[in-house]
């Protein structure tokens, strides 16, 4: 069934065509095939062992996600609507040793498979896992993002995780009824609401606990303390499991399921809709108000009669063209101005980032030896990097919202679609390859030995043949003890050398790392930041022309206005009066899309 | 001289010097006292994990849980006291049913509540209780050793048990913490394999590499059942007994969830607050487990006790506590007594007391528990190399497994004392042979030194 929205805006596009006007024509198109194709992510987060993978489970009542007693899921699982069930795994086309744009190839696999393959798979190769299957649910484009736990020691923890967080429509934040929210979920809800407010906080394992209605009603007063408008819903995936099993409709009531899939349905999929609504009514309402002012301004003309105003009209409507194109230059250098002032300031903010990371690096190495903690060593690295990229990602965000606003003041009119929606670049951030671990020369004792005698072999002459003077044979007691000292001190040098070697490759390694992560990143970055100016430019560059557009409208029909003779006049302004009652009744419709009480419709 | 008489001269020679401080004496009197008493054990961890719980199953009786640090102690007479700065005042203390209850009564602050309890559990320990908002520094201030109660290894457990390293004495001394992976009883959505899978589990966290160095054990325990089985009443067995009668099939639908447990329609005669109790005591897991073992045979009292008991994990964690706190009393205490006189020294620091704060770091430095417990921690971490089967048998000889002489030598029965000599004497001569061995690393010769100190000291004990 088609949306009750799609009508309204194909006949906008209707009313575009038979007031000539491409330009809008193009526009309204765009943002059609645009609301043709929604994919709503939901993604599934929260602390480890809550019982992620079998919500996701229970909710398609499939086993695709693999669930068990220890720490399981350590990639994200992507679950979408398709005809035939698939799976397919996606990792890194080389392992180890790549590092710039590294290619990602995806391998089918048999879906009754894809659990234990993500299991077994070391986590460092794969990215993640995605599954196609045939569920009603799903085919309104809800992808439900299953993710490894929060706070676990030994998943990974990628600023792909963070970008996908940032672009998701809806969270499900999961919790278990075995203990209430914990601090430190409540911290991960605020820090998810500022991302995406839509979050629902599902409890589950209620099967198991006896006082689990306490345990809600607690977190329900948890939430509201903390000030997070967030909804509530207690389930069971065992229950629900189990009822599918059993076709058994009562236990599938009591496990909780029907009500967070009507949730799914009807806040998140519906809330898609409504979105849909507001942004189809806001450009068409647009669209409309622009196709409305010419037709105005040609009936005020033919009312009045007068030819005087309806030159000063004209007159007036050219000079608004003019003052357009004076001021389209200025919100042009604002916002290149902008851009070039944000990209630089993140860059030099990665910049400064990896150089406090270096710097600390360096002073590890001068006491550490990286021949022992190593793996430790990787994994504090690791953390510090991602924990820079992502700062400075959502720095980048933040001030490309802050650019638009810029602009958007500069612009000669205001409008209500004139903050465009979303500017960000789909997919961003892959991982940076692993840091390579430097090569460490062990000392073994036959090199110690060699080293040794090699050592000792100087002072042995050296005494030797000043004692012989004495008479005494080469090889003597105090030579040999010479030799002996000798030795051991080459072989304290040696070590030491060998440290300082190790050492310096350590460094050499962690510099070289860091430095392909910088590079990467911040190629990503500025490849984001030229997105993100592209996607604005046209946007406000549309809006710009759009104008224009109408004002030259304005102008024209005003000269028609002064060159048509009465009878002509009379039979034109029948015709205007007509278009604009129609046009009228569509724009009261749109706006009753909108949801919005019908505003009345201005010149 | 050995360590516990080197530090108890020591405290009685800070004394001495700071008699003329009342701040400092009170600080070393109470520290001097706390020397002779049995090793304080701590049980923490946050909100809800089951600490009281934990507690009351290591005690055998069924405390209602209070919000302050409670502490459990061996007495004649069962009584309570709520401390308070230095006053101290006697509150009652109830049994209802299987419930003991301590009623405080109301206080603005107090600093702990004391209970005094007849219980051959609390005979080499004192166990306390930590209230969820207690700081690692309150905890490790008041407590010898802490039992550390985790779900799974989060972010927040290593950052909790690292804290506890950070003075140095106590880090060149690491062995107060055991890891308690608790309510072990709900993993895997309390499937009736739940417990086999938490010993799994606390097998692979007893060889993390980030563990190793803070946990001395980790152990699983299933709390609620652990309790369940030490405080079983008669009138719970022959409701279980109605339960297992029925057969598995018939029971399944209503042991799915908790709810319909309780239901209104249930196939066995059982008053609805009587399965509310059992679910409660037991947790829905714990039925599930009693019912599926009467049914096996483990049909009187004892037998399911002694069933619950072993599967829930107190007796790991009994043994855990036996070999890795009360063994080692003497060098928890001691590490104890030196953290508290470091305090004073650094505090207070008087010409008088140099001589003592050298004696300190020599304490620190040379004696040889401390050395063992480093050799253990730096072969545990990998800083130490052995040869794998070398490695096994120096953790065991220098106590990593016990330090009773049969533990240290590898026998699992009592073994008579000219077989344990015959047995040392050979490991002896092993390991002798590899501290003078020229070709080995350096390292390697010095951890092979302390061995044969360690072996040392049993032969003189051995007579």
């Amino acid at each position: 069934m088609a949306p009750p929205w799609l009508d309204v805006l194909d006949e906008t596009i209707g009313a575009c065509v038979t007031h000539r006007r491409p330009d809008l024509e193009a526009r309204l198109r765009e943002k059609r095939a645009q609301q043709m194709d929604p994919k709503l992510r939901v993604l599934v987060i929260g602390e480890t062992k809550q019982g992620k993978s079998q919500l996701v489970n229970a909710l398609i009542n499939a086993p695709v996600c693999a669930v068990g007693d220890d720490v399981t899921t350590t990639v994200p699982t992507f679950v979408q609507h398709s005809e035939t069930p698939s799976a397919a795994l996606v990792r890194n086309a080389s392992s180890r040793s790549k590092i710039m744009n590294a290619p990602t190839e995806r391998v089918a696999v048999p879906i009754e498979q894809v659990t234990k393959q993500v299991s077994t798979t070391h986590s460092g190769e794969l990215v993640r896992a995605e599954i196609g299957i045939p569920r009603a649910l799903l085919t309104s484009g809800l992808v439900l993002i299953d993710t490894p736990g929060v706070g676990d020691t030994r998943s990974a923890h990628t600023a792909s995780t963070f970008a996908t967080m940032m672009q998701a429509d809806a969270v499900l934040m999961v919790s278990d009824a075995t203990g209430e929210l914990t601090a430190t979920e409540l911290a991960l809800l605020k820090q998810i609401m500022s991302a995406c407010p839509n979050v629902t906080v599902v409890v589950t394992k209620i099967d198991l606990v006896p006082h689990w209605r306490t345990v809600v009603e607690r977190n329900r007063s948890h939430l509201a303390r903390a000030g997070i408008p967030a909804k509530l819903l207690p389930v069971s995936a065992t229950l629900r499991l189990r009822a599918a099993k059993t076709n058994d409709q009562v236990l599938n009531t009591e496990s909780g399921f029907p009500e967070l899939l009507a949730c799914l349905q009807r806040d998140i999929v519906a809330s898609a809709d409504l979105l849909a609504r507001r942004a189809v009514s806001v450009v068409a309402s647009s669209a409309i108000s622009q196709l409305v002012t010419p037709l105005r301004e040609e009936l005020t003309a033919h009312d009045s009669r007068q030819t005087e105003a309806t030159i000063s009209t004209l007159q007036e409507a050219q000079r608004r063209v003019d003052e357009l194109r004076r001021r389209s230059a200025r919100w042009q250098n604002v916002l290149n101005d902008e851009m070039a002032d944000l990209i630089s300031d993140v860059e030099y903010d990665l910049r400064d980032r990896t150089r406090k990371i270096l710097r600390e690096v360096d002073r590890t190495f001068d006491d550490a030896d990286p021949a022992h903690g190593w793996e430790q060593f990787e994994q504090w690295l690791e953390d510090n990097l991602n924990e820079a990229a992502t700062t400075n990602f959502a720095w980048l965000m933040e001030r490309a919202d802050w650019v638009a606003e810029k602009v958007a003041k500069n612009f000669p009119v205001y409008r209500e679609d004139i903050l465009p929606g979303s500017v960000l670049p789909e997919d961003l951030l892959d991982p940076v390859g692993k840091l390579e671990k430097p090569k460490i020369e062990p000392f073994t004792i036959t090199q110690k030995l060699f080293t040794g005698l090699r050592g000792s072999y100087g002072g042995v002459l050296m005494f030797g043949l000043v004692t012989s003077l004495a008479g005494m044979p080469l090889i003597n007691v105090v030579s040999l003890g010479a030799g002996a000292l000798f030795g051991g001190k080459t072989i304290k040098d040696e070590a030491d050398t060998r440290l300082k070697r190790r050492q310096a490759a350590a460094k050499a390694a962690a510099q070289k790392h860091v430095d392909d992560f910088f590079m990467k990143f911040s190629k990503d970055i500025r490849d984001a930041g030229r997105h993100i100016q592209r996607s604005l430019r046209n946007h406000f560059a549309t809006l710009a022309e759009e104008l224009q557009e109408t004002l030259l409208e304005s102008a024209r029909s005003a000269k028609r206005a002064v060159q048509d003779d009465a009878s002509q006049r009379e039979q034109r302004q029948r015709e205007a009066r007509r278009e604009l009652d129609k046009l009228v009744t569509l724009y009261k419709r749109v706006q009753a899309l909108g949801g919005t009480a019908a505003m009345e419709l201005s010149a | 001289m050995t360590l516990d008489h080197a530090v108890w001269s020591m405290l009685q020679e800070a004394l001495a010097i700071y008699r003329d401080s009342p701040r400092a004496s009170s600080w070393l009197r109470s520290h001097a006292e706390r020397f002779t008493e049995p090793v304080r054990v701590a049980v923490a961890g946050v909100q809800g994990i089951g600490k009281s719980t934990a507690v009351n199953a290591l005690i055998g009786d069924a405390f209602s849980p209070l919000p302050e640090f409670t502490w459990y102690r061996n007495g004649s007479t069962a009584a309570a006291q709520v401390v308070c700065g230095p006053r101290a005042s006697e509150v009652p203390v109830t049994r209802r049913g299987s419930r003991v209850t301590v009623d405080i009564g109301q206080w603005d602050k107090i600093d702990r509540v004391v209970v005094d309890w007849p219980s051959r559990s609390l005979r080499d320990v004192v166990l306390i209780d930590t209230p969820a908002s207690a700081t690692p520094e309150q905890i490790f201030g008041d407590a010898d050793a802490v039992l550390y109660l985790m779900r799974h290894l989060r972010d927040n457990d290593l950052q909790f048990l690292r804290s506890a390293h950070d003075h140095p004495i106590a880090r060149v001394a690491a062995v107060n913490t055991v890891g308690v992976l608790a309510r072990a009883d709900e993993i895997g959505g309390g499937r009736i394999d739940a417990l086999s899978s938490a010993k799994q589990i606390s097998r692979r966290l007893r060889r993390d590499v980030q563990v190793q160095p803070l946990c001395q054990n980790v152990v699983q325990l299933a709390g609620l059942i652990a309790v369940a089985a030490r405080t079983l009443r008669e009138d719970e067995f022959v409701a279980l007994r109605a339960l297992a009668s029925l057969g598995r099939e018939e029971l399944e639908d209503y042991l799915l969830s908790a709810d319909r447990f309780v239901g209104p329609s249930f196939p066995v005669d059982l008053e609805a607050s009587a399965r509310q109790g059992l679910l409660d005591r037991f947790g829905l897991f714990g039925v599930r487990l009693c019912c599926a073992l009467i049914r096996q045979g483990f049909d009187t009292t004892v037998k399911l006790t002694g069933q619950l008991v072993q599967r829930s994990g107190l007796g790991e964690l009994r043994d855990s506590i036996a070999i890795h706190f009360v063994e080692r009393r003497e060098v928890l205490k001691a590490r104890t007594a030196l953290l508290g006189l470091d305090v004073v020294l650094r505090m207070e620091p008087r010409p008088a007391a140099f001589r003592l704060m050298a004696d300190l770091e020599r304490a620190v430095a040379s004696a040889h528990d401390f050395r063992e417990l480093r050799l253990v921690a730096a072969l545990q971490g990998g800083r130490t190399k052995l040869p794998t089967e070398l490695e096994a048998e120096a953790m065991r000889l220098i106590g990593a497994e016990g330090t009773t002489s049969l533990a240290r030598l590898g026998f699992d029965y009592d073994a008579p004392a000219d077989e344990q000599r015959e047995v040392l004497l050979d490991a002896l001569a092993r390991w002798q042979g590899q501290a003078s061995d020229p070709h080995l690393a350096h390292d390697h010769r010095r951890a092979a030194q302390i061995v044969v100190r360690s072996c040392e000291g049993m032969l003189t004990h051995l007579g």
